[in-house]
């Protein structure tokens, strides 16, 4: 089960820039959306992958699944080889997502963001519009099944604006 | 007149996508509890279901775990 304060905040005190993607955004937008992991899209600058090896560096970040005592390296060069990371951490498990399904990579996913402020730090959380994207690209059974209550929220939240 | 979040959940006109979630299966009265918090608010309230449902699922574990794997499952027709 993922900390969600305590890793939102690692991340916000480590300056990493990262869009909140996935189950987690579902439910800060208001979905009853129930998910165990957090999913970041996040910047593959050099910067940026110094600063997300470095802030998980003393959770023991290793591959979900992975067999007990597999090697596996975190540092930022093992971020710049991959792409995507399914992690297991002590603070939960985290996916780490260099592309979304339907939006694209860090810059298009910042660019289709909102910002809410979380536990005193700046969050990007991707927005509706670019979820409902996502979940229709992704197109499997467990993305389609939220689908209803995500265009619900998008019909909703658009009508309070008029 | 643009209808209030509120009359749009609970009593959603058709052809809407309210009215095509309500018809899906989604709670409308819970979606409506949700947008009334805070997006902090809402992580909380999901941090607290995922520690209930870990709860949960080490209780059920723990009761399949006092078992004695050599003895036949309960009966159910004995209390039929």
């Amino acid at each position: 089960m993922i900390n969600l304060r305590q890793t939102i905040e690692l991340f916000g005190e480590n300056e990493t820039e990262f869009v909140i993607v996935g189950g987690i955004a579902i439910t800060l937008h208001g979905s009853s959306y129930l998910t165990a992991d957090l999913d970041l899209c996040y910047k593959r600058s050099k910067d940026n992958l110094e600063r997300i090896a470095a802030a998980l560096s003393p959770h023991r970040p290793r591959l979900r699944g992975a067999p007990e005592g597999l090697p596996f390296v975190w540092d930022a060069e093992t971020l710049r080889r991959g792409m995507n990371f399914t992690l297991t951490t002590d603070l939960g498990d985290i996916d780490l997502l260099g592309e979304v399904a339907g939006v694209g990579g860090y810059e298009e996913a910042r660019a289709a963001s909102v910002a809410f402020t979380l536990y005193g730090h700046e969050a990007h959380v991707l927005s509706l519009d670019a979820l409902i994207r996502s979940k229709r690209a992704a197109g499997r059974p467990k993305d389609l099944l939220v689908l209803p209550e995500l265009e619900a929220l998008r019909e909703v939240l658009e009508s309070k604006k008029d | 007149m643009s209808r209030s979040v509120e009359e749009q959940l609970l009593n959603p006109e058709p052809g809407t996508a309210a009215a095509a979630a309500r018809d899906f299966g989604i709670d409308l009265g819970l979606l409506l509890g949700r947008l009334r918090l805070t997006p902090e608010e809402r992580l909380d309230e999901l941090q607290r279901a995922m520690s209930d449902l870990e709860e949960g699922r080490a209780a059920v574990a723990s009761a399949s775990r006092s078992i004695p794997h050599d003895q036949p499952p309960p009966d159910n027709r004995a209390v039929r």
